[in-house]
């Protein structure tokens, strides 16, 4: 769990001397197959796995929202059962947060973030791949509900005592509260394994202030998982304590205040909200510049905005309790701290607005979906600031509009930012284009897709229809032509031109993986360091460690200013900087290799976290894998031995250059 | 910078990036100017649970809220996305040379974050008042319990003298006030959370087991406001509905004299007196008629054992004067009879109401269906088939298993509880 | 891997070892560790202070606590913290056998502590205050408890570095690895003087 320097001359015992951990299992060396991917501890790789891992979860989610839709679509539906509708709401939010949301912020933050900042890898290659095969293993013990005797039925907020042994009978919240334990530990320890690569290992020249803002976004956000979800673990422990072991903490018979649930909750749930909406305005900070062809209007201010976003965002998370009961007192402070947070949200919208102004601006899909979050959010932004007013708040919480505003923020913020995200990187990771083509078709369909879904839900919402029902009824829909019964049924037909959508950019992977255009190593003419090497990078990211003198670096070194017009003149093109980059190559550049440890630890979690269902044996047994992965980690040599490299390593002397984690 | 731009050039190369045509954009236009339409125009009228159609003082305070913060939003909303369109068109890449890396201007920051600040601190001294407004409860002139359980409220309405009541009275599915009438509600529940909410006379307030919360409701008008439990409370959520009924201060003495109404037993040898024996054998051990008595002459308290949950079932006195049963899911009144008075003129409201479910009116076909086989007609944890599922805890009303012929009877019986 | 496996001995900075913060990956990660942990032990703290006066049944907090007895073992606890800094201080020292020796008996102590909770615990389900029992003992338990397992882990690990040492199998700078054990069982040291002082000191 180190990054070892080499000692010197002065000679203490060597620093690497096991080369079996536990005597018995090697450090493993595959490069091709499919342990390639297994043990890989590559960010790259990692990033990867992290992005299909996030698509399929997202497809599922998707899925359980069109059949939510589906049921909604004309009163009184008969799709799904109660029972049925509840557990499908509840995963349905569960799996966009933390299965779909998290993981692909975590696939982009994994795979740039090292590339942004010029480095090699992440502090802790092993932790990397740990918190991947956790996040799979959360995601497969909260899905198994499905199979096992049906999923949690209380609400991705699961408020007590809705939520307890009585109320809830079925295991789908115990493994709820697993799979959500588990996937919370992942993110843990990825983000104090992206803080620490930030902080620690950026390129040189690199300040803070010349980093790029997707990689300040990220590391707010890190901030945000490190400081927020201790607090869920322990609503989930008590919970889970009370469920599976017979504690009192939400059992009002026993004096428990159910309200403790909700702080816990939304202490940890209100800053969630920044962490999954940060990531997206990290990359559209990246992609507005890039084909505006200008610096990001206000850098500090946007990076500013974005750090006090994250720190007043753990001070307003009772702006979700405005109708449980607060007293006066408590709702007025909450809700001016709600409208504060407006402040730095309107200025990074300013700031995106100022950034295109003036510009050259080229309409690829990319910044197509990025236009279309600055709108978008723009629109549910103004809805929040509506429920910031806590009375106004009482008529709309609980209601469609709440659904409306934070659909708007999530889907027209968060997802079109990742959506951006992949037209824009795609050939960097992959080599190869999207096509531009089927993104257009891609992105209008999801634009009006979108609106046509989620639009209408803030009439449905001002206009009485609460949320989390599995069924409306006509006599509550009104009158005329626009009654709640039409706007039901546009949601329910937008969230299928939504659906078609996301299948395009589906074909478009599919087709671009067959048929795609090879793309040039500067497609889009962008202006940070990811882009100074091959694509796809190669293993080692760099050939030689970049030395940072500007802000969007890259674009300063293809560019130089006409002191005469004062625009940009090109001095040389992004291939010949990644040539000159090859030719003053690193000779030895070393990286970790792969490792067992990570999954058969993720694994030994997974099973110890069953074993809060199904018994102490299986605990004990998930336990003991754990221990036994604990300690082969620990004595993992830092490298193969020298005889396991293909071809084989001659100089073993300087190999313990290598970080660890 | 010229035509020999290497980065237009190369933007030839990548399939298909063009300008956005023209074409598009008039389409885009006309989409932006109907969806603005749709959205001015496109509510529903009368729908029963707006919010911006407010019917007493609190909701009031709210909507004048609203209608502060609305516009804003929608001003600032607008001037945002037209700016926005306004530069992406203008700005478009016409072959123009790579602007001037200009890292932005401080002031033109400090503006656009001072505006914003200054709007809200507008809004939020407007919002301070109403939060406090709303808190009100020091005038209060009618306190009415209300008790949330899964799936159905109880109202409950303590001694009050200087409102006629003598007695308390215990009733659900509709909370009758009195117009013009501070009214508090004392909110619990118990189960889980429930939200008690009527759009029309105020914003929700959650009812929380082991915690009282209050809620202020004043109606201007007589007349009926329909809600919804709007705290996600399990199976049947969807169906826990609400309906405030107000009446004039009159109407609501003469409702009160209602409700105090002793009890009278169905005449002997009448159907209904055979359904008063299926009643007390069947359905009095948790629902409770005050006055009921059994063959000893002794009165008949309900008491739910350990396995009904919430140890309570609405209580059934003077039912045929309300319009809805199972929380408010049914209507007690058929479709015709419901419209008579849900679309009364606010001054022959409380007439209409007061007169109650008569046997023409009643929607036999709910009723009876719900007699025959009650969680079929409503998600419930009451099925004894599930029981284990919900640790052997009826919540709800279970399948009796009643012949045609006690539901005849039971029906007959109903009918008498005026 | 097998392309980049060639190695160079004159590249280190451009791995960030040179660290931007001048604390050392590992070091930066703990502390950060450290801090989420804070606000886990304040989410439990916080739900013990709600709710340590909640007896619906059971003895109540002041009728239980054996503050005499729980005060030699806090005191213990603390005194691993001393001989902690000593086998840090050894470790700098590249001392092997003194940084063993005291890691050991940092572990004795610790495994005193942990042991005098479990008769703590044991004494108080005999009294009647069972995990179930109220709100007071199920947040007591679940309190203290997560602190002795914290505690637990601590002493496998001070155990485990013993052995690895032993064994010169240390992945790493010895004396880093000895000062991040360090940390953390610094840190649930003075956790424990917190619930020690909010628990067991001031009357619920």
């Amino acid at each position: 769990m180190a990054i070892i320097e080499r000692p010197g001359s002065d000679t203490t015992p060597a620093v690497v001397t096991a080369s079996q951990s536990l005597g018995a299992v090697k450090r493993p060396v595959e490069t091709k197959g499919w342990k390639e991917w297994l043990f890989t501890v590559d960010h790259k790789k990692i990033g990867i796995m992290y992005g299909v891992v996030a698509m399929f979860f997202f497809i599922v989610g998707g899925v359980e929202a069109l059949l939510i839709r589906l049921q909604l679509a004309a009163p009184n539906g008969t799709i799904l059962s109660a029972d049925q509708y509840n557990q499908m709401f509840t995963m349905h939010g569960t799996t966009m947060v933390f299965l779909f949301a998290m993981p692909m912020a975590a696939a982009f933050a994994n795979y740039f973030l090292p590339l942004q900042i010029g480095a090699r890898d992440v502090a802790f290659p092993r932790l990397n791949a740990l918190s991947l095969w956790l996040l799979i293993v959360g995601g497969l013990v909260l899905n198994a509900s499905w199979f096992l005797g049906g999923a949690a039925d209380g609400g991705w907020f699961m408020y007590a005592p809705n939520s307890g042994p009585v109320f809830s009978p079925s295991n789908g919240v115990d493994y709820w509260i697993l799979g959500l334990q588990i996937a919370g530990v992942a993110s843990l320890i990825g983000s104090i394994n992206l803080i620490v690569t930030v902080l620690n290992m950026r390129a040189p020249g690199m300040s803070l202030m010349k980093m790029p803002v997707f990689t300040w976004m990220i590391l707010v956000v890190q901030f945000l998982l490190v400081f927020s979800l201790p607090v869920i673990t322990v609503a989930l422990v008590l919970l889970m304590f009370q469920r599976s072991y017979g504690a009192t903490f939400f059992d009002v018979s026993q004096g428990a205040d159910p309200l403790l649930w909700q702080h816990l909750f939304w202490i940890f749930g209100h800053p969630e909200v920044y962490v999954l909406i940060l990531p997206a305005f990290g990359i559209i900070s990246e992609v507005l510049p890039t084909f505006s062809r200008k610096p990001l209007f206000g850098y500090p201010f946007v990076v500013f905005s974005g750090a006090s976003i994250g720190l007043v965002g753990f001070g307003v998370w009772a702006h979700h309790m405005f109708a449980a009961g607060l007293g006066p007192v408590s709702v007025a402070v909450f809700s001016v701290a709600t409208m504060a947070i407006a402040i730095p949200t309107g200025v990074k919208i300013f700031n995106w607005l100022l950034t295109m102004w003036g510009g050259k601006v080229w309409y690829t899909t990319a910044m197509k979906f990025a236009i279309g979050l600055v709108m978008l959010f723009t629109v549910g932004g103004l809805s929040g600031v509506t429920h910031s007013v806590a009375p106004s708040d009482t008529q709309q919480t609980d209601t469609y509009y709440i659904v409306a505003h934070f659909h708007y923020v999530l889907f027209g913020g968060m997802v079109f930012g990742l959506f951006s995200g992949f037209y824009y990187w795609w050939p960097k990771v992959f080599g190869k284009m999207l096509n531009e083509k089927l993104g257009s078709w891609n992105f209008w369909l999801m634009v009006i897709g979108m609106n046509l879904t989620f639009g209408p839900m803030h009439i449905l919402g001002l206009q009485g229809q609460p949320r989390r029902m599995y069924v409306w009824t006509e006599a509550r829909a009104g009158e005329g032509m626009f009654n709640l019964a039409f706007w039901n049924l546009v949601a329910s037909i937008g969230s299928f031109i939504l659906a078609v959508g996301v299948l395009v950019f589906l074909i478009n992977v599919v087709y671009t993986a067959r048929k795609g255009k090879a793309s040039p190593l500067d497609p889009w003419d962008a202006r940070t360091l990811e882009w100074l090497t091959t694509s796809p990078p190669k293993a080692h990211n760099f050939d030689r460690i970049p030395v940072v003198h500007h802000l969007d670096e890259f674009f300063h070194r293809k560019y130089e200013e006409d002191t005469a017009t004062h625009t940009m003149k090109k001095i040389a093109e992004g291939e010949d900087l990644v040539r000159a980059e090859e030719e003053a190559a690193e000779k030895d550049i070393h990286l970790p290799g792969p490792s067992y440890w990570p999954l058969v630890l993720a694994i030994g979690v997974g099973i110890l976290g069953m074993g809060v269902v199904y018994g102490v044996p299986i605990m004990v047994l998930g336990g003991a894998i754990v221990l036994f992965a604990s300690y082969g980690w620990v004595l993992e040599p830092s490298v193969a031995e020298d005889i396991d490299f293909d071809p084989p390593s001659t100089d073993g002397s300087t190999k313990e250059i290598a970080p660890l984690g | 910078m010229s035509h020999i731009d290497p980065v237009l050039t190369k933007e030839k190369a990548i399939d298909t990036v063009t300008p956005v045509k023209s074409s598009r954009r008039r389409i885009v236009t006309a989409l932006a100017g109907v969806s603005a339409t749709v959205f001015l125009t496109g509510c529903a009228t009368n729908a029963p649970q707006d919010t911006f159609v407010p019917k007493g003082p609190n909701a009031k305070i709210i909507d004048d809220l609203n209608m502060i913060v609305f516009p804003i939003a929608g001003v600032v909303g607008v001037i945002v996305l037209a700016l926005a369109t306004y530069i992406f068109m203008k700005f478009r890449d016409k072959g123009q040379a790579i602007p001037a890396q200009s890292h932005g201007k401080p002031y033109v920051e400090i503006t656009l974050t001072i505006v914003p600040a200054l709007i809200l601190t507008v809004v939020g001294v407007f919002t301070f008042r109403g939060i406090f407004d709303l808190a009100e409860t020091k005038d209060t002139e009618l306190i009415i319990n209300v008790t949330g359980q899964q799936w159905w409220w109880e109202y409950d309405y303590p001694v009050q003298a200087d409102q006629g009541i003598s007695q308390p009275i215990i009733s659900s599915g509709q909370l009758v006030i009195p117009v013009g009438t501070k009214v508090l509600l004392r909110e619990t529940s118990r189960d889980v959370i429930h939200s008690y909410w009527i759009p029309a006379l105020n914003g929700k307030k959650d009812a929380v087991p082991g915690r009282i919360h209050l809620l202020r409701l004043e109606a201007d008008e007589p007349g009926i406001y329909a809600g919804q439990c709007t705290e996600f409370c399990g199976l049947s959520h969807a169906n826990m509905r609400m309906e405030a009924v107000a009446l004039s201060k009159e109407d609501f003495a003469k409702w009160v004299a209602g409700q105090q109404k002793a009890y009278t037993a169905p005449a002997a040898g009448t159907l209904a007196a055979e359904g008063e024996t299926t009643f007390i054998n069947q359905c009095s051990r948790c629902h409770q008629v005050n006055g009921i008595k059994d063959a000893n002459g002794k009165p008949i308290i309900s008491a739910p054992d350990e396995n009904v949950y919430s140890g309570a079932a609405p209580n059934l006195s003077h039912l045929m004067s309300r319009n809805t049963f199972a929380g408010a899911m049914f209507d007690l009144v058929n479709e015709e009879c419901r419209a008579d008075v849900w679309n009364a003129k606010s001054e022959e409201f409380g007439a209409k109401y007061l007169a109650g479910v008569s046997e023409d009116c009643l929607n036999e076909k709910d009723l009876r269906a719900w007699l025959r086989n009650a969680p079929a007609m409503k998600p419930m944890y009451a099925d004894p088939s599930n029981l284990e599922k919900s640790n052997g805890l009826y919540r709800g009303m279970p399948n009796l298993g009643l012949t045609e012929d006690d539901i005849d009877k039971l029906v007959a019986y109903l009918l008498t509880l005026k | 891997m097998a392309e980049t496996a060639t190695h160079t001995a004159d590249h280190a900075s451009d791995h960030g070892h040179h660290s931007s913060t001048g604390l050392s990956n590992n070091k930066l990660a703990m502390w950060l560790f450290l801090g989420s942990e804070c606000l886990l032990f304040g989410g439990l703290i916080s739900t013990y202070m709600l709710y340590r006066g909640r007896v619906s049944d059971g003895p109540h907090p002041s009728q239980i606590y054996d503050i005499p007895f729980t005060s030699v073992s806090s005191f213990v606890l603390l005194m691993s913290s001393l001989t902690m800094v000593l086998a840090v201080t050894a470790a700098q020292r590249k001392d092997d056998r003194r940084t063993n020796l005291w890691l050991t008996v940092t572990a004795v102590l610790g495994a005193t502590f942990v042991g005098g909770q479990v008769y703590e615990f044991t004494t108080f389900i005999r009294e009647g205050l069972g995990f179930t029992t109220s709100l007071f003992g199920s947040s007591f338990y679940s309190l203290t408890g997560f602190h002795g397992v914290h505690v637990s882990v601590g002493v496998i690990m001070l155990l485990s570095t013993v052995g690895i040492i032993k064994k010169n199998k240390i992945t790493g700078n010895k004396a880093e690895v000895v000062e991040l054990v360090g940390l953390y069982w610094h840190f649930v040291d003075i956790v424990w003087i917190i619930i020690f002082t909010l628990v067991y000191l001031i009357p619920a």
